[in-house]
Order: C-alpha cells, then structure tokens, then sequence
C-alpha cells in the first residue's frame, strides 16, 4: 500500500451522527484528507463507538466478516476486551491520531492470526441509544413517489419463478435465536401498569430503528402492489411484495446488529419502484423471506420491550398464527398464541394466567404486531385485569402434557 | 390404560403416510391395500384402512396416530375414525392444482370434529412450489372468519410434524405447560 498517494479508508460504525461529523471534520482539516470516511466493507481501518446498545455484537459480526481489519474502539469504560486500539471518552485529538497511527502500523504488519478474547457478556440493552448515519446516502423520505429506477440491468435468463431459493435460507431464521438468552426477565417481575416511569422502561420507539423502517416500507410494498426499495446506512434492501421476499446483501447477518440504532429519517429513504425494474438478485446478494426477517428485526430490537403506546390491559387477539416452522419461536411463543387465537387476553393477564414472565409476553407482542399477526381489542372500558374467564383446563391435560413430553424427548 | 387419537388427513400424496411414520414408535402399518375392502376395513377397527401409527406415554397410555387413505371416495368411513379423536391435523399438498380447494373440501368434511376439538393445518411440498405461500392460505382462511395454526411442513422432518402436534395441543389448552420452550 502506498500511504503517500492514497488516503486511508475509515469506517465509522455505530456512531452518533455529531461524533460522526466530527470524524469527517478531523479527518478533512486536520489531516489533510489523508484519512476519509468509507463504508465498512471498502475500509482499511474501522473505528467503532462500543458504547451504544448492540456494539459488542456489531463489533463481532464485524470481525467474522473483516477479521484483517484492524479497529480502534472508543468507549467510556475502561474495558479492553477485543484485540484492537483503545481511546477512553471524551476523545482527545491527540489520542485519537495515536490510534490511527497505531491502528496504520497493524494495518502495514503482516496478517496474523489473533485469537478471539473472550467476549464480555451483554447485559440488559442500556437506555443510551445511538445514530448512526452516512452523509453520502442522504434521501428524502420519497414515500408515494414511483422512482424509476435508473439503473435498470438487462441479465440473460430470469428465473421461471419470483420466489428465489425461499427454503434455502428458512433453517437460518429457525437456528439463530442466541439472542433470547440475554433478556433479564426479573427485570419485569413487578411491573406496573400504571407506573409511568415503568412503563418508559419497557417501551421503545419501533419509528427510527431499521424495524420501523423496514416495517413501514415492506407494508407500502404490500398495499401498493410494487417492489419497494429501503436506503440507509446499510446496503439497500429491496423489497419483493409478489412473492414477499427481499433482496439483500449476501452478508444480511449484520443488519440484525443494527437493531438496537436510531437513525435519522433525513438518512433513510423508501423509494416505490416501478413494476417493470429488475429485481433479480445480483451476484453479492440474496433473497429472503420478509416475514421471518421482520418477525426476527422486532424480536431483536424489542429485547422484551414493546412499542411504545401499547396498552398493557387491552385484551390483545391473535390474527394469523406465525408459520412457526420457519420463524424462531419466542419463549412460550405457542401458547401465547393458542390463548390469543382462543380467547383474547391483555399483555398482563397473559403473563399471569400463563405464568410466563412477562418479558416474553411482551417479546412475543412485538415481534407479531410488526406484522399485524396480534391486535387489541378496543373496547368501551379496556379494564379485563379482574375478569378474566380463564380459559378451561382440559379434560387431558395430563396426557397432553405426556405427550408434549414425548414430543421433546425423541 | 386409555386410549387416545389424533386424525392425520389430507388429500393424495400430501404426506400423511410420511408425517405419521416420522413421530411415532415402530413404523406405522398402513393399510392402503385393504383399503378398497370397505366392509373389512370398517369391521375390524384396529386395521381400518388408513395409516395407523402409536406412541408410547408415561403412565402406560397410548396415543394412536391414524392416517385417513386420500381419496375421496372413502369419506363415509370418516366419522367412525374420528369418533373419540382429541384432535385433526390436515395436511395440504402445494403442488396440487388447487390446494385451497382441498383446504376447504376437508374443513367441510370434518367440520363438526373440527367444532367440537382442534384442527392444525401443514402444508408440505413447499420446497417444491413455493406459491401459494402460508399468508395466502391465512388469508383464504380469514374470509371465513377462521383462525387455525397453519405452518409450512416438510412431512419428512419430525421437528415439523411435532410442532403442528404441539399447535394443535396448545390450542386444545393453551394452559398446558412447555418446560423448555
Ligand atoms: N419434497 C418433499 N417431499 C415430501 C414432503 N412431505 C412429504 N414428502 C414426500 O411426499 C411423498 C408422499 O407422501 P405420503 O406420506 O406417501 O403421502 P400420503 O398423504 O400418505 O398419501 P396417500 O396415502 O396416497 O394419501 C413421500 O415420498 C414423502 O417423502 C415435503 O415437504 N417435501
Ligand atoms: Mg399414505
């Protein structure tokens, strides 16, 4: 590499829009342009904000994927958990040029195999969420706009059908539940619905995370009949509503690591394609399922968390069963939809009359009311917490449970 | 020592045969031969011509796993199987030229079973025709006002056939427990 004639290509992952800022400004002023702002897959170098929520995973999942890459990780803490260049916050010009000498001089060593450290655990998501946001796809929302799309590319042969390898990448969804683990579930153990402070605890804002973008843009697609086209940050997600599937990078792993980011909507962009652009898979990409996609964004930005505005006592009903086969099943997933499908019952009662935590119930609403699969109940007076007319005890239960049992075993 | 049984039925070919031999104990005696003998196959009940499977409980019961044969010109044998039964799973084909058609043929013919137990639909064949999808059976379904568990099912893997099971099982009593799910 000629460090004379190219500047060093810099990824900023998980940053906050002002820090992210500020890098460009460092970089073009200080430095000279001898360092410019990249996307992470042409990057020599990455500098990551391990303090937002999710970063110890995007920072792994960034490893998997770039594991020559040399990182520079900024926190507040003092922890030095991963192989890479430490700056403590508040970042000092001073420090962080050492670092980036530093992580140049890794960059010119040859390739070593370094071990993986042990990976610190990740406790409950902190309340710190953060932005992150890449000044050159800037977009204005173009909701009802139809774009055509310019880039139209002419390929030799469609497939005789849109549904593109659907079953080939069904296991993943099924498998990759490692995430469920790492929800605290006595957090909610008294959890009052009608404590304000409570409640802000266990709510989140679905509108600027991917969830709500990709939500907002997969039912656009579905109302309006066409493709629709996600920008943002991360490698554009198209959206096939034929076959209700999307396009997306090969590597689409990584966009779950997003889940726990808030990015401007000045950022992002929902574009309606017209009918007649190609949407086929190009060669660094690959189609999946949108349900099973959007029901794992929602389980994973949630961490037992529901959107915010959910009413805890309204009797929630169950619209569509989840094809479970092909979804990770949240914990007591099943039940929780019997009882809905059977018998409408609030968040609440939910918990108590299943005798779940409530994290779960509340893991399980909001991964299926991103794809309207669950509902309230609107009633005159939402107030069922008392009369609930639990639903009979069967007369086999026990051998229900037997076989249940069995059904495990083998 | 009691007896229980869930109903396996579907149309030709839509791996009621397969589902059933995939959870249950022994393989399971199918009796698609004697089928076409009626007045045989209604006598003696436990050879019935259908798919006939077993799996072994604690506490000594037993629950039975039978297959309806698929043509349908054996429908009137259909009440006497179910006389009894805890529970229907339908299993649909998606490479039959109209497989909403057998969806509904056999909600009809099992309708009261259906209303006074618990139906779990899975259609198999997915990785072979991917259209219709799930979302469009829910949908055909909830024209009529219906709300039952339908999966996508390859008849060959028992993780899928137990989860229809456990489907249909929580439905009957969603109060049951799961220990590990
Ligand atoms: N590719 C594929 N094959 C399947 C699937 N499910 C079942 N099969 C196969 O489909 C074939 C038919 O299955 P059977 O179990 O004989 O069907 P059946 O419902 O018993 O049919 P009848 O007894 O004739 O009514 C078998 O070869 C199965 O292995 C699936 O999801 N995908
Ligand atoms: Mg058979």
């Amino acid at each position: 590499m000629d460090n004379h004639t190219r500047p060093v290509k810099i990824a900023a992952l998980g940053m906050e829009q002002r820090t992210y800022s500020t890098l460009q400004l460092f970089f073009h002023e200080h430095c000279k342009d001898s360092y410019v702002l990249v996307e992470e897959n042409s990057a020599d170098i990455s500098i990551i904000d391990m303090d937002g929520f999710q970063a110890h995973r995007m920072l792994e999942e960034h490893k998997k994927h770039y594991p020559n890459q040399p990182s520079i990780l900024i926190s507040l803490s003092h922890d030095k958990a991963y192989d890479a260049v430490y700056i403590r916050k508040p970042i000092m010009l001073e420090a962080l040029s050492s670092a980036l000498l530093k992580a140049k001089e890794r960059l010119q060593q040859p390739v070593a195999k370094v071990p993986a450290p042990e990976v610190p655990t990740v406790g409950i998501a902190p309340q710190l969420q953060i932005v992150a946001s890449n000044p050159e796809t800037v977009t204005p929302l173009l909701l009802n706009n139809v774009v055509h799309n310019p880039h139209k590319i002419a390929r030799q042969e469609k497939p005789a059908s849109k549904h593109f390898n659907q079953y080939r990448y069904s296991a993943n969804f099924l498998t990759e539940d490692a995430d469920l683990e790492h929800i605290n579930t006595k957090l909610a153990e008294n959890f009052n619905p009608d404590n304000p402070i409570q409640i802000a605890k266990f709510q989140y804002q679905p509108e600027q995370t991917l969830q709500g973008y990709f939500q907002q843009a997969y039912f656009t697609a579905l109302q309006k009949q066409q493709n629709v086209l996600l920008k943002g940050v991360w490698r554009p997600i198209t959206i096939l509503h034929e076959s209700k599937q999307l396009r997306v990078e090969k590597n689409f792993r990584h966009l779950y690591a997003l889940s726990g980011m808030l990015f401007d909507k000045s950022n992002v962009s929902i574009t309606v394609l017209d009918n007649n652009v190609d949407c086929e898979p190009g060669l660094h990409e690959t189609v999946l399922p949108a349900e099973p996609f959007l029901w794992k964004l929602a389980m994973r930005t949630s961490r037992g968390r529901v959107p915010a505005n959910t009413n805890f006592t309204a009797p929630i009903k169950l619209i569509r069963w989840p094809n479970f086969t092909r979804t990770i099943i949240t914990p007591h997933a099943l039940r929780i939809a019997a009882l809905w499908a059977r018998q409408p019952t609030s968040l609440m009662d939910t918990a108590s009359y299943l005798a779940v935590p409530l994290q779960h119930v509340f893991m399980f609403y909001t991964a299926a009311v991103s794809l309207n699969f669950v509902a309230p109940v609107i009633t005159e007076e939402n107030h069922s917490t008392t009369a609930l007319p639990p639903v009979k005890r069967h007369r086999y239960r026990k051998i229900f449970q037997n076989l249940l049992e069995r059904l495990r075993n083998n | 020592m009691t007896n229980y049984k869930i109903i396996f039925t579907g149309p030709v070919g839509a791996g009621k045969t397969t589902a059933i031999s995939s959870i249950c104990d022994r393989p399971p005696v199918s009796t698609d031969k004697i089928a076409s003998d009626m007045t045989r196959a209604v006598k003696k009940t436990t050879t019935v011509a259908c798919d006939y499977g077993t799996v072994r409980l604690n506490g000594g019961d037993c629950l039975h796993l039978y297959g309806t044969p698929g043509q349908e010109r054996f429908d009137f044998m259909w009440d006497i199987l179910v006389s009894g039964g805890i529970g229907l799973v339908l299993l649909l084909d998606n490479t039959r030229p109209n497989p909403f058609q057998d969806m509904d043929f056999f909600l009809d013919q099992f309708q009261d079973f259906i209303n006074q137990t618990q139906i779990a639909i899975g259609v198999t064949q997915m990785d072979r025709k991917s259209a219709p999808c799930i979302d469009d059976y829910h949908n055909h379904l909830s024209k009529q006002g219906l709300t039952i568990p339908i999966f996508d099912v390859d008849a060959r893997k028992r993780q899928d056939v137990s989860l229809l099971i456990k489907a249909l099982l929580f439905s009957l009593d969603p109060g049951l427990i799961e220990n590990n799910d």
